[in-house]
Formats: structure tokens, sequence, C-alpha cells
């Protein structure tokens, strides 16, 4: 998954990664942990959680 | 009669509640997978934080919104610790020494003259408001010191996520009447979620329906009358729609809004609105930092207006033995690009603040645009209805007059309520 511009960095994202991939300041950082679940996009308030193409 | 609700944020399921209540026919559709808005929880490392708010409402058990809860029947107990509203007023940062001074007795740190002047204002200014400038106007022009701009920046920088200069005075003196009339903050057990989740409940036992994953990509309007909306291709109809989502959001779904000159109207009210923005750190500590569950206001910070810990009133919101606590800052406007470099100075005021203190920091969060600390910041709200007949926006980017964050959106929905079912229902 990766991040668009809509990001605020509201954190919400965060909490609802089972396995940490996201870290947050200022906005959001999906690391190479990611498996591309898409569960956190669900969460974002943003849209601002996109598939990868 | 049937009511469809957009959004399942505090506004939109105080709405559904009460209409439920009244026999209305409701569904609320959330666009998350989650309800609750900018006002439940999210848990990490067992600390309840929020998507927005700090745990706080402002006027607590006695104010509009508790008032509310109890009208449609929710299940949600507020506490409240008297006396427990300081203002850490710094003599020296670097070495660390201050005076906590409560804030009904702010003017005791101000000079003998303006103690005086303070007291005379704070009489005639309960009976002729002053009106037409800021509240940092305000205060340069009757009591120019840097402590009094400090201290009303910390304040509106806490409760609005505005600076003093960008707060009107007239909206700063409701609101001071407010505090007279409705008393200081308090906590909902179990955090915001305990109140989004008590109101859908009632929806629910109510007959109403609130889906999640479901959003609203049209409001279907219809000879200048709301008649529905449309999700997924599919046009749902009902007598009533009503928009948690503010003004400008709402005037974007409107896709055969009318052309009339009464709506060109409206959306020049809607360009004035603006939303604004705020950092909040959350911090795990192992010891109390503040030691009550109220407001600690930081007058003399860089950017930190007020800390909370709320675990002095719910200990459940942390792990046992640990404490949550959270700080807020105003962003402003023109700093929204340097967000990081705000973060770093707020995490840097914390420090200053709560030395030798063994905390950690679990999360920096920011808010503007369109997930903000508040859809209209204050002085820009511009009521409930729209030119639309049967469409209602309620939440923080419709607020009442003097309503401080959520006192204003339940401030708000009543106002609605009393449009839509008659005064008095
Ligand atoms: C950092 C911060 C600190 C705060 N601190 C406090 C505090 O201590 N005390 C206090 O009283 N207030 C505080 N507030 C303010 C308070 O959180 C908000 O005023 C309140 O939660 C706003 O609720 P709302 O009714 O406007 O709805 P919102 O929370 O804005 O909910 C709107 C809902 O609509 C949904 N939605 C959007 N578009 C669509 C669509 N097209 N279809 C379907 N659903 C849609 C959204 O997903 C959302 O769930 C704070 C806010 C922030 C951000
Ligand atoms: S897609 Fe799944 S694994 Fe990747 S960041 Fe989101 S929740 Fe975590
Ligand atoms: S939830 Fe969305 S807006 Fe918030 S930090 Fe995550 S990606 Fe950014």
């Amino acid at each position: 998954m990766k991040i668009n511009d809509n990001c605020v960095g509201c954190g919400q994202c965060t909490a609802f990664c089972k396995i940490d991939a996201i870290i947050v300041k200022s906005k959001a950082h999906i690391t190479d942990a990611c498996v591309n679940c898409g569960v956190c996009a669900a969460y974002c308030p943003m849209k601002a959680i996109e598939a990868d193409e | 009669m049937k009511a469809i609700v957009i959004g399942a944020g505090l506004g939109g399921l105080l709405s559904a509640a009460k209409l439920s209540g009244e026999g209305y026919e409701v569904e609320v559709f959330e666009r998350l997978a989650m309800i609750g808005g900018r006002f439940t929880n999210f848990n990490i490392n067992g600390y309840q934080l929020s998507t927005g708010a700090l745990h706080m409402l402002p006027h607590g058990p006695t104010g509009p919104l508790a008032q509310l809860i109890k009208e449609v029947n929710a299940d949600v107990v507020i506490k409240r610790q008297d006396d427990t509203a300081f203002m850490r007023i710094h003599e020296d940062l670097e070495k660390g020494i201050y005076k906590d001074v409560p804030f009904g007795k702010f003017g005791s740190t101000f000079s003998a003259w303006n103690r005086i002047k303070l007291a005379l204002l704070l009489i005639s200014t309960r009976k002729w408001s002053p009106k037409n400038c800021s509240l940092g106007e305000w205060i340069t022009k009757n009591l120019n010191m840097p402590v009094a701009h400090q201290m009303a920046d910390s304040f509106c920088g806490w409760a609005l996520s505005l600076k003093a200069a960008d707060t009107p005075v007239e909206e700063a003196f409701e609101i001071f009447e407010n505090l007279y009339r409705h008393g200081g903050p308090g906590v909902p057990i179990g955090g915001c979620k305990a109140v989004t989740d008590a109101l859908a409940n009632v929806v629910r036992k109510n007959g109403g329906n609130i889906e999640t994953k479901t959003e609203i990509t049209e409001i279907l309007v219809e000879n200048g009358k709301a008649i529905g909306v449309l999700i997924d291709g599919q046009r749902h109809m009902s007598d009533i729609v009503i928009s948690n989502i503010g003004h400008p959001f709402t005037n974007d779904l409107c896709k055969d809004a009318p052309t009339s000159p009464q709506y060109k109207q409206y959306l020049d009210k809607i360009r004035t609105i603006k939303p604004s923005a705020g950092v909040k750190i959350c911090l795990a500590a192992n010891e109390p930092l503040i030691g009550h569950g109220g407001v600690l206001f930081t007058p003399s910070a860089k950017r930190v207006n007020g800390i909370n810990e709320v675990t002095n009133i719910d200990p459940k919101l942390a792990p046992p033995g640990k404490h949550l606590v959270m700080a807020h800052q105003t962003v402003q406007w023109d700093r929204i690009p340097y967000l990081e470099e705000e973060i770093d100075l707020g995490i840097a005021d914390l420090e200053q603040i709560f030395p030798n203190k063994d905390y950690e920091i679990i999360l920096a969060q920011s808010y503007y645009d369109g997930w903000p600390v508040n859809r209209s910041s204050s002085g820009t709200d511009i009521g409930n209805t729209t030119p639309i007949e049967g469409l209602y926006v309620v939440g923080d980017g419709a607020k009442g007059k003097g309503g401080i964050e959520v006192e204003g959106v339940a401030m708000g929905v009543k106002n609605t309520m009393n449009i839509i079912l008659g005064e008095g229902n």
C-alpha cells in the first residue's frame, strides 16, 4: 500500500495495522513490513491509503 | 417520516438518537469501518488514544452535551474533578521555576493596577460584551501585558485550536459566559468511545440502522428539496437528510444544487469557513505527570497550549498503574507545511514542562483541512440549515454560538431538532 498527499497525519491507521507497518509523524509512512492486506485503508478518514500499482 | 444521516460522528449519532426516539425511521451511513468519527478510541499498547478529542467534555456533567445525552436516554457517566484547572506560569523556563495558578485566579499573576483593571473589565464585559475585534486585539487595548496574551493564547489554543488573535472577541466572551453558566470540563468514563457507542446503542434500540463501510456519494435534490442519497449507484429515499460532514463537503455532494441567488449567497458564506488545525501528542507515563483530572494550561510554553491526564478520573484509559497524558497545540495555518517541526517544538516543550519524569511518546497526531480539530473555527459557523429544503448540517462544522467543541456540536444538534420537530420537543 502507499500513502497519497491527502494524509494529514491523524495516526488512526497505525492502530489498525496488526503488524505495526505504519509509522506516523505529520504524515503516515508505510514500511517494508507491509503485507498489503488493505485493512488500514478502511480506517483512514482522508482516503490517503491506496493500493500500489 | 424517514431521516438519512450522512456520517456516524458525534453530531450524526446525536441527531439519529433523538429522531429515532421521536418515531422517525432513521438510517445512518458511515464511510469508515468504524463509527464515532473524531470522537472515539483506538487502542495502542493498552492506552486508549482517541481519533480526535482529548477525552474531555468542556462543560462536563452539566453542559449542553451531557443534557442532550440524558435527553436521548444514552447511558454515559461523566465525571468532573472540581477546581482542577491550572495555569503553569514559568518564572524561569530554563531552571524550571514555575507556579501553578488556579484558572479562576489567573489575575493573581498580574500587577496590582492590572488586577484592578481586570476586575473592572470582568464586571463590565459581562454586562456589555465587547465587539468587532479579536480577543488578542482586545487584550492589547485593555491589559497590554505579555502574560495576558500568553494566557489567552493558551486558553484559545486548548479550547478552540486558535490563536487569541484569530478568535473573535464576542465568541471568546460568550465562551467565558458559558463557563460561568455550565461549569468546567469533565471526562466520560470509558473516554470518547463510551459516548458515541452509547448513542449508537440508543439508535439501534429505537429501531434505527447504522451501516459502516458505506459512503454516500451524492445528495439527491429535486426542485430545491433533498429527497434522498446515492450509495453505490443506488438511490435511497428519505424525507430529510442530515449531514455530519460540514457545509463545504455537504455542498460538494449536492450535484443538482439550485442555481438561485439564495444558493449563491450560501456558497459565498461557505467560503468564509476556516477549519482549525492542531497537534495532539500522546504520552505513556509510568508516574503521574499532572496528578489531577482537569487541565494544565501552559502559557509559558512555545507551542503546547494545555495538557490533561484523564487517567486520574478513569484509570482504565491506560494499563494498570500507568497514565495517559495528552498535550494539545494549535497549528497556525501558515505553519501547516512545517508540521514535523511544529511537532518537534511541542515535544521540546513537554521535555521542559516535565523534566526528569518517566514517560514515553506513544503517538503525535496532526489535524487540518478535511480532518481538522474543528470544521469551522469559532466565529465562522453559519448555522444548521441550507437553502435546500430538508437538508440540515450538524457537527462541529455547524455549532451553536459560544459552544466549545462538542458542547457546540450538541447546541447545534439541539437547534436542528427544534427546527425539525418544533420548539420544546
Ligand atoms: C486533536 C483534537 C482534539 C480535540 N479535543 C477535544 C476535546 O478535548 N473536547 C472536545 O469537546 N472536543 C475536542 N475536539 C473536537 C471534537 O473531536 C469534534 O468537534 C467532534 O468529534 C466532531 O464531531 P462531528 O459531529 O463534527 O463529526 P465527525 O467526527 O467529523 O464525523 C463525521 C463522520 O462522517 C463520515 N463521513 C464523511 N464523509 C462521508 C460520506 N460521504 N458518507 C458517509 N460518511 C461520511 C466520517 O468518516 C466521520 O466518521 C478535538 C478534536 C481534535 C482533532
Ligand atoms: S496494508 Fe495491512 S500490513 Fe500494510 S500497512 Fe495496511 S494494515 Fe498494515
Ligand atoms: S489514517 Fe489516513 S490521514 Fe490518518 S495518518 Fe493514516 S494515512 Fe494519514
